[in-house]
C-alpha cells in the first residue's frame, strides 16, 4: 500500500531534524545499513578510474616514484569531489508523485512527478527517476481454472514483467535554486484493476559519471485500472423502447417540475432565485429542475464462473459493461448498477459511476451457479431501495457465441461486442 | 504571472558543441607535453596541433570524411607503430608517437561516450609519462590543468548524457567526400563566438566561484593525500627509463676535444641545483668535480681505458654508496644534489664524501681513487642524491696512486705498467716537447720548485701571455695544437688554459690531469640553494702534489690558481651572488618542486609527522602557561586591596561590557536581518530590484515635474513595495520608466 500521502514531499530536501538536515549517525547507520533501494555502482568511466587509480598506485609503490604518488592523490581526490558534488547535487531536493485521477485500461494516462530544489543558489542537474506501474494481482496465465502453484514460476514472472510497465524520467536541462519542475510520464494501462505506481529510485551520474548513484524511495500509490472502453454493435429494438412505466429521471435538467433548491451560483438566472426560500435561509437559492422524462436502464452484471469461463471473454464483459453503464450514466439513463447478488446502487453522482467502475476494475468470476440460456428477466432484479420488486429495462449480460459478449435488455439483445 | 529572471540553459546543441570544444582543449593540453619531453615526434606534435585546431574551429568538414578513413585509421596507426618499433628499437618513443596518433584521430572525429573516455586515458597517459621521465617542475602545472580541463569535460559529458538524447554515430558514405545528410544540428550550426556569447549568460558567478573553490579543494586535498599516502620502500627501479635512451646533450662525457666545455657555456639552462643542510659549510667557489681526464691523444683528452679498468668498479643496483671520508663527529650536513637530465651520466661531486645516498635503485659505476662516479645509463629525468659528510677541501688523498708511484705495478715480464705513468705524457713529437721544456725553464727559472709553487708560477705565466676569451684561436701550423696554443698569444677558454697546464706541469715532472665539471653558480636568495647552471661549465686540472694528494689547480685567468684553505663560506660569501631575479623565483619553485614532491619519501613523511606533532605539542604548551599566567594574574588582583574607587571602576567596566555585548548582538541581528531581507529580495524578486533602480534612476526627474515620470512612479512604487497579486504588466512599466528616462514619456490617457 501508499508509504506516502498523494500529497507527501520525498527526498533529501524534506528531512527534517537537524538545521542542515544532516547528522552523523544517520550517515554512519547509512554506511552500515544502506537504506532499501540505495545503491552505488560504478560505470564504465568510474571502473576505468579505479582501474587506473589501481595501475598507478601499483607502479607508484613499485618505483617509490612521486609523479605517480601525485597522479594517484589528484585520481583520489577526484573521486571524493565526486561525491562531494553527488551530495550537494541531491541536497535539499524533494519530489512527490501525486496519484493519477483516473486511469483506464487501453487509454493513455499522464502521471507527473513534481520536483522541487530548495537550496538557495546551487542548481541540481542529472537526476533520473524510475517510475513503475505494477499489477497488484498477478496477471491470468493460461485457463482460470488452473491454480497459481500449478504454474510454471518462469512463466508466472514472465507474465508479470510483460504486465509491468516502467520508465525512466530525466530532468533534462538545471533545475535552478528554489525552482520547482514536473516530469510527464505518458502511458497506457493494458489491463483492468489495482496497481501500483511507484516511484523505485531516484538516479544520477552527476557530476562526471564515475557513479551510478541510486536513492530509494518509499513511494508507492495504489490506482484503479478500469475496464477499458470496447467497441460495441446496438441492436436498435432495444434503443427505441417504450417507457414502461418504469424508473423516472430524477436529476437536474430543463423540465418543468421542481427538483431541489440549491444556492446561487454566479451565471444563474435571475428568474431562477427562489425569493421566498432565499428570505427565510438567508441565502440566495435558485430553483432547480427535473429534465423530462426518459426511459432509463438498470444494469444488472453477474459474473458467474459457470458461464464466463474464457478468460478473454470474461474481460470483454466486464469492458462492454463499463462501456454501456459510462455511455448509459453520459446520457442520464442509468438508473442502478447490481453486480451479482449484491443489492443494486443508485447511479446519482459521479462519484457513484466511479465506484461502480471501480468495483469492475477487480471484478473476477465468482463461483456462483446460474444455468446458462436462462434468460435473465426482470424478475431476479433485486429491488431497489425497497420501491419496487419488479423492474422493466434491466441490462444483463450473457456470452454470445464463443468469444462475443451481447447485453440484453429485459431478454431482448440490444448491443454486442 | 511570474516574471522572475530565469538564467537561460545551454541547448543540447551548445552543450555538444561545449563538449567538443572541451575535448580538443585537452587533446592539445596532452599533446603539448611533447615540448619538454624530448621525443622526437615535432611532426606529430605539428599536425596534432593544427588539425586538432582545425577540427576544433570548423567540425563540420570532418562530415564530409569518407567512412572508409574511418575504417582504415586503426590498422594504418597500428601499422605505423609497429613499424615505428622496428625501425628505432625504443618502446617507450613509439607508444607516445602511437597515443600521439590516437589522440590525433579521436580528435579529428566525432566522438561518442567511449570515445571521450578514450580520449581522456589518452592524454592521462601523455602528461603522466612526461612527469614521471622528466620530473619536470611544468608537470605540476601540466597535470594540474589537465584536471580541470578533464573535470570540466566529463561534466559536459554527463549532462549530455542526463537528456538522454544521443546522436546516433555520424554516418557518411563510403568513398564520397560530401557532407553526410544525417549531419547532427550541432555540427552544422556550430558558431563559437555565439556559444561564448551564451555561456557568459548562462554561466553564473557564485557557481563559478564555487567551482573554483572546490578546485581549489581538491588541489589542497591531493596534497594533504601526497602527504598521507603510506610509503614503502620496495628497492625497485624506475621502470619508464629502460625503455628510453638519451644522450647527454652538454657533452660531459670521457671524451672531451677543445671546444666541447665552451658549447656548454653557451647554454644557460639550469644544470645542477645544490641544497645543503648546513649553508655555512658552502664554500665560496664551489668546484663539482664530473669527469676525470688522464690521457692526452689526438688534440682531446679523455679517461683512459686502462685508467677506467683500474678504478671503476661496478656495483649494480646500489641505493647507497660509500665514500673515502670517515664519520665526523657532530650533526650531520647532507649536501642534495639535483642533477637535471641531459647533463651528463657523471654525477657532479664536491669533493670526498662519507656517503652517497639515492632517491632509489641505480646501476653505477664508482671509483673510489678518482672520486667520480657514473651511471651506467645516461638519465633520462631528474637524478637527485644525498650526500653526507662532504669535503670541499682542493686536496684529495689518494692512497692508491702514491703506492703505484712508490712501487709501480709490473706486468708479467717485470716491466712497469704504462697507466702508472700516462699522467705524466706530453705530445709525441720531439719539436712540442722542446716548446714545453723552453716554456717549463722560462716558469721555473730553472729552480725547483714545489707543485703548489709550480702550479702559481705557471698560471702566472699562462695569464701574462694568453687573454680569456670563449672564441679561440689556435695558429695553424705543425705539431701539437695545445702546444702551438701555449707557444702563441692567442686567447683561449678554460680548456685550453688547463690542458696548458696539464702539459707544463707533466714536462716539469709533475702528474697532472684534467678534471671538467662544474664552477660557481648563483645563490638563490628565495630558496637558499645553489643554482648551477650550464654556463658554469669549467674544466681545471689536478696536480700530484707529491705528499700523497691530489691538488686543484685552476688555471684559467679571474680564478685563484690554488684555492687557499682560509677561503670564506656560507652565505656572506654569496653575498655578492645573491640572485633575486625572476629566474631565481622560478628556480625556487623548481626546487620546492624538488624539495618537498619528486624527494618526499618515507622519511620526509616521518618528519612531517614529528614536525606536527611537536608543532601541536608546542602550542598545547604555550596555551597551557598562558593559561596559567592568566589564572595567576586575575587571582592576584582578586587578593589585592578594595575600595571604593575601585569597587567602581569595576562596575564601571562590568557595565561597559554589558552595554557592548548588548549593543555588538543588536548590531549582529540587524546584520542578519539586512542579510536576509537582501537576500530575500535578491532570490526572489529581481522585478522589485529592477523597479528600485528604476525609481532611484527617475528620483531626479521626478521633481522636475516630468509627466511620464510622475505618471510611471507610482506603478514602479507598487512593484518595488506592493504585493504580487496587484503589480502591473512588468514590461510595460519598465518600458515606460525608461522611456521617461530618456525624456519621452508620456502622461496617462485618462480613462473615458
Amino acid at each position: 500500500m501508499s508509504t506516502a500521502t498523494a500529497v507527501d514531499w520525498q527526498g533529501p530536501g524534506q528531512r527534517t531534524g537537524s538545521r542542515w538536515g544532516f547528522t552523523w549517525r544517520e550517515l554512519l547507520w547509512a554506511l552500515v545499513f544502506p537504506r532499501a533501494g540505495q545503491r552505488i555502482l560504478p560505470t564504465a568511466s568510474g571502473v576505468i578510474l579505479i582501474a587506473l587509480a589501481l595501475g598507478i598506485g601499483t607502479a607508484a609503490y613499485n618505483t617509490a616514484n612521486n609523479i605517480l604518488f601525485i597522479t594517484l592523490s589528484l585520481l583520489l581526490a577526484c573521486l571524493i569531489l565526486s561525491g562531494v558534488l553527488s551530495w550537494f547535487n541531491f541536497k535539499a531536493v524533494a519530489w512527490r508523485l501525486p496519484p493519477p485521477p483516473s486511469l483506464r485500461a487501453g487509454q493513455e494516462a499522464m502521471v507527473t512527478l513534481e520536483l522541487r530544489n530548495g537550496k538557495k543558489f546551487l542548481p541540481t542537474y542529472g537526476l533520473w527517476f524510475e517510475v513503475t506501474t505494477n499489477p497488484m494481482e498477478p496477471p491470468p496465465v493460461g485457463p482460470l481454472q488452473g491454480r497459481p502453484k500449478d504454474r510454471p514460476v518462469r512463466e508466472i514472472l514472465a507474465a508479470a514483467e510483460k504486465a509491468r510497465q516502467r520508465t525512466r524520467l530525466f530532468l533534462r536541462g538545471r533545475l535552478d535554486p528554489g525552482g520547482a519542475a514536473r516530469l510527464d510520464w505518458i502511458f497506457k494501462p493494458t489491463r483492468r484493476g489495482r496497481q501500483k505506481l511507484a516511484l523505485e529510485s531516484v538516479g544520477s551520474l552527476f557530476p562526471f559519471g564515475f557513479l551510478k548513484k541510486h536513492i530509494g524511495s518509499g513511494l508507492r500509490h495504489e490506482v484503479m485500472v478500469w475496464p477499458a472502453a470496447v467497441e460495441y454493435r446496438r441492436h436498435s429494438p432495444a434503443a427505441g423502447r417504450p417507457h414502461m412505466g418504469g424508473e423516472r429521471a430524477a436529476r437536474a435538467g430543463s423540465g418543468g417540475d421542481l427538483l431541489a433548491l440549491r444556492k446561487y451560483q454566479g451565471g444563474d438566472s435571475h428568474r431562477l432565485i427562489h425569493w421566498k426560500a432565499s428570505a427565510r435561509s438567508g441565502h440566495l437559492l435558485v430553483r432547480q429542475f427535473a429534465a423530462e422524462s426518459q426511459e432509463t436502464f438498470a444494469l444488472w452484471l453477474e459474473t458467474s464462473a459457470g458461464v464466463w469461463t474464457h478468460p478473454e471473454q470474461f474481460e470483454l464483459l466486464v469492458s462492454l459493461a463499463a462501456t454501456l453503464a459510462e455511455d448509459l450514466f453520459r446520457a442520464g439513463k442509468l438508473t442502478s448498477v447490481a453486480l451479482n447478488s449484491l443489492p443494486p446502487q443508485p447511479m446519482r453522482r459521479v462519484r457513484d459511476f466511479e465506484s461502480f467502475l471501480d468495483e469492475l476494475a477487480v471484478i473476477q468470476p465468482v463461483a456462483e451457479e446460474r444455468p446458462i440460456g436462462r434468460m435473465p428477466g426482470s424478475a431476479d432484479i433485486p429491488p431497489v431501495e425497497g420501491r419496487m420488486s419488479v423492474r422493466k429495462n434491466v441490462i444483463t449480460f450473457a456470452p454470445d457465441g464463443a468469444r462475443g459478449v451481447a447485453a440484453y435488455v429485459d431478454g431482448e439483445k440490444t448491443a454486442t461486442a | 504571472m511570474s516574471m522572475e529572471k530565469k538564467r537561460p540553459q545551454l541547448s543540447l546543441d551548445e552543450l555538444h558543441q561545449l563538449k567538443w570544444l572541451l575535448g580538443s582543449v585537452l587533446a592539445l593540453f596532452s599533446v603539448w607535453t611533447v615540448f619538454y619531453l624530448d621525443v622526437d615526434a615535432w611532426t606529430l606534435l605539428i599536425l596534432n596541433t593544427v588539425a586538432i585546431s582545425a577540427a576544433l574551429i570548423w567540425p563540420g568538414w570532418l562530415a564530409r570524411v569518407p567512412a572508409a578513413v574511418h575504417i582504415g585509421a586503426f590498422p594504418v596507426i597500428v601499422i605505423c607503430f609497429v613499424t615505428d618499433l622496428w625501425t628505432n628499437g625504443q618502446i617507450l618513443p613509439a607508444m607516445i608517437r602511437l597515443d600521439l596518433m590516437l589522440i590525433l584521430y579521436r580528435g579529428i572525429s566525432y566522438r561518442q561516450r567511449r570515445d571521450d573516455l578514450q580520449l581522456i586515458v589518452l592524454g592521462l597517459f601523455l602528461v603522466v609519462v612526461a612527469g614521471v621521465i622528466t620530473v619536470s617542475l611544468a608537470f605540476a602545472v601540466q597535470i594540474l590543468a589537465f584536471t580541470a580541463c578533464a573535470l570540466a569535460f566529463l561534466f559536459v559529458v554527463t549532462l549530455v548524457d542526463a537528456t538522454e538524447a544521443k546522436y546516433p554515430p555520424v554516418h557518411t558514405p563510403l568513398f564520397t567526400w560530401r557532407i553526410s545528410v544525417a549531419t547532427p544540428s550541432w555540427i552544422r550550426q556550430a558558431d563559437w563566438p555565439r556559444l561564448f556569447a551564451r555561456l557568459r549568460t548562462v554561466v553564473d558567478w557564485r557557481i563559478v566561484t564555487f567551482a573554483s573553490v572546490l578546485f581549489a579543494g581538491v588541489v589542497v586535498l591531493s596534497g594533504l593525500l601526497f602527504l598521507a599516502i603510506p610509503r614503502f620502500q620496495l628497492e625497485n627501479s624506475l621502470f619508464l627509463d629502460r625503455f628510453m635512451s638519451k644522450k647527454a646533450r652538454t657533452g660531459f662525457t670521457d671524451n672531451i676535444k677543445f671546444g666541447d666545455v665552451t658549447d656548454i657555456i653557451a647554454d644557460n639552462g639550469l644544470a645542477v641545483s645544490v641544497d645543503v643542510s648546513d649553508p655555512g659549510q658552502m664554500p665560496a667557489t664551489l668546484y663539482l668535480r664530473m669527469v676525470v681526464l688522464d690521457e692526452y691523444r689526438e688534440d682531446s683528452f679523455r679517461l683512459s681505458p686502462a685508467l677506467r679498468r683500474a678504478s671503476f668498479g661496478q656495483e649494480p643496483n646500489a641505493i647507497e654508496v660509500d665514500g673515502t671520508e670517515r664519520p665526523h663527529a657532530g650533526a650531520p650536513v647532507y649536501w642534495t644534489v639535483y642533477l637535471e637530465s641531459g647533463v651528463s651520466s657523471y654525477l657532479p661531486l664536491p669533493g670526498s664524501f662519507e656517503r652517497l645516498h639515492f632517491r632509489e635503485l641505480q646501476s653505477i659505476l664508482n671509483s673510489r681513487n678518482l672520486r667520480a662516479i657514473s651511471l651506467r645509463n645516461e638519465p633520462v629525468t631528474m637524478t637527485a642524491y644525498r650526500l653526507e659528510g662532504v669535503n670541499t677541501s682542493p686536496l684529495l688523498s689518494d692512497p692508491g696512486f702514491a703506492e703505484n708511484l712508490r712501487n709501480p705495478p709490473r706486468d708479467r715480464n717485470g716491466a712497469p705498467l704504462r697507466y702508472t705513468r700516462r699522467e705524466l705524457v706530453v705530445p709525441a713529437q720531439e719539436s712540442d716537447q722542446a716548446a714545453l721544456r723552453a716554456a717549463v725553464a722560462e716558469i721555473t727559472g730553472g729552480a725547483t720548485l714545489s707543485a703548489e709553487d709550480f702550479a702559481g708560477r705557471a698560471c702566472r705565466w699562462l695569464d701574462t701571455r694568453h687573454d680569456y676569451s670563449l672564441q679561440s684561436a689556435t695558429p695553424a701550423g705543425p705539431g701539437d695544437t695545445l702546444t702551438r696554443w701555449l707557444t702563441s698569444k692567442a686567447p683561449g677558454h678554460c680548456e685550453l688554459f688547463a690542458g696548458a697546464f696539464v702539459m707544463l706541469a707533466r714536462t716539469a715532472g709533475f702528474p697532472t690531469r684534467l678534471v671538467t665539471g662544474f664552477k660557481g653558480g648563483t645563490w638563490n636568495a628565495f630558496s637558499n640553494n645553489l643554482t648551477v647552471r650550464n654556463s658554469n661549465a669549467h674544466a681545471w686540472c689536478e696536480m700530484w702534489n707529491g705528499e700523497g694528494a691530489w691538488l686543484r689547480v685552476d688555471p684559467t685567468p679571474g680564478s685563484a690558481p690554488v684555492t687557499s684553505a682560509n677561503e670564506p663560506q656560507g652565505t656572506a660569501a654569496f653575498a655578492a651572488r645573491l640572485d633575486r631575479s625572476w629566474s631565481a623565483r622560478l628556480d625556487s619553485l623548481r626546487i620546492f618542486w624538488y624539495r618537498r614532491i619528486v624527494n618526499f619519501d618515507q622519511g620526509n613523511q616521518l618528519d612531517t609527522l614529528r614536525a606536527v606533532k611537536s608543532a601541536t605539542q608546542q602550542a598545547g604548551q604555550r596555551m597551557r602557561v598562558s593559561l596559567d599566567r592568566l589564572v595567576l594574574a586575575v587571582k592576584t588582583w582578586l587578593v589585592s586591596g578594595w575600595d571604593a574607587r575601585r569597587i567602581a571602576l569595576v562596575m564601571t567596566g562590568l557595565l561597559a561590557i554589558t552595554g557592548l555585548g548588548w549593543a555588538g548582538q543588536l548590531l549582529l541581528r540587524g546584520w542578519r536581518w539586512r542579510i536576509r531581507r537582501n537576500d530575500n529580495n535578491r532570490r526572489a524578486d529581481p522585478a522589485r530590484r529592477e523597479a528600485g533602480r528604476w525609481l532611484e534612476r527617475l528620483r531626479e526627474k521626478k521633481g522636475e515635474g516630468e509627466p511620464g515620470t510622475d505618471a510611471v512612479w507610482p506603478d514602479l512604487e507598487r512593484v518595488r513595495y506592493g504585493a504580487r497579486p496587484t503589480w502591473p504588466e512588468l514590461e510595460k512599466v519598465f518600458r515606460r520608466a525608461r522611456q521617461a528616462w530618456r525624456g519621452r514619456g508620456k502622461s496617462p490617457r485618462l480613462p473615458s
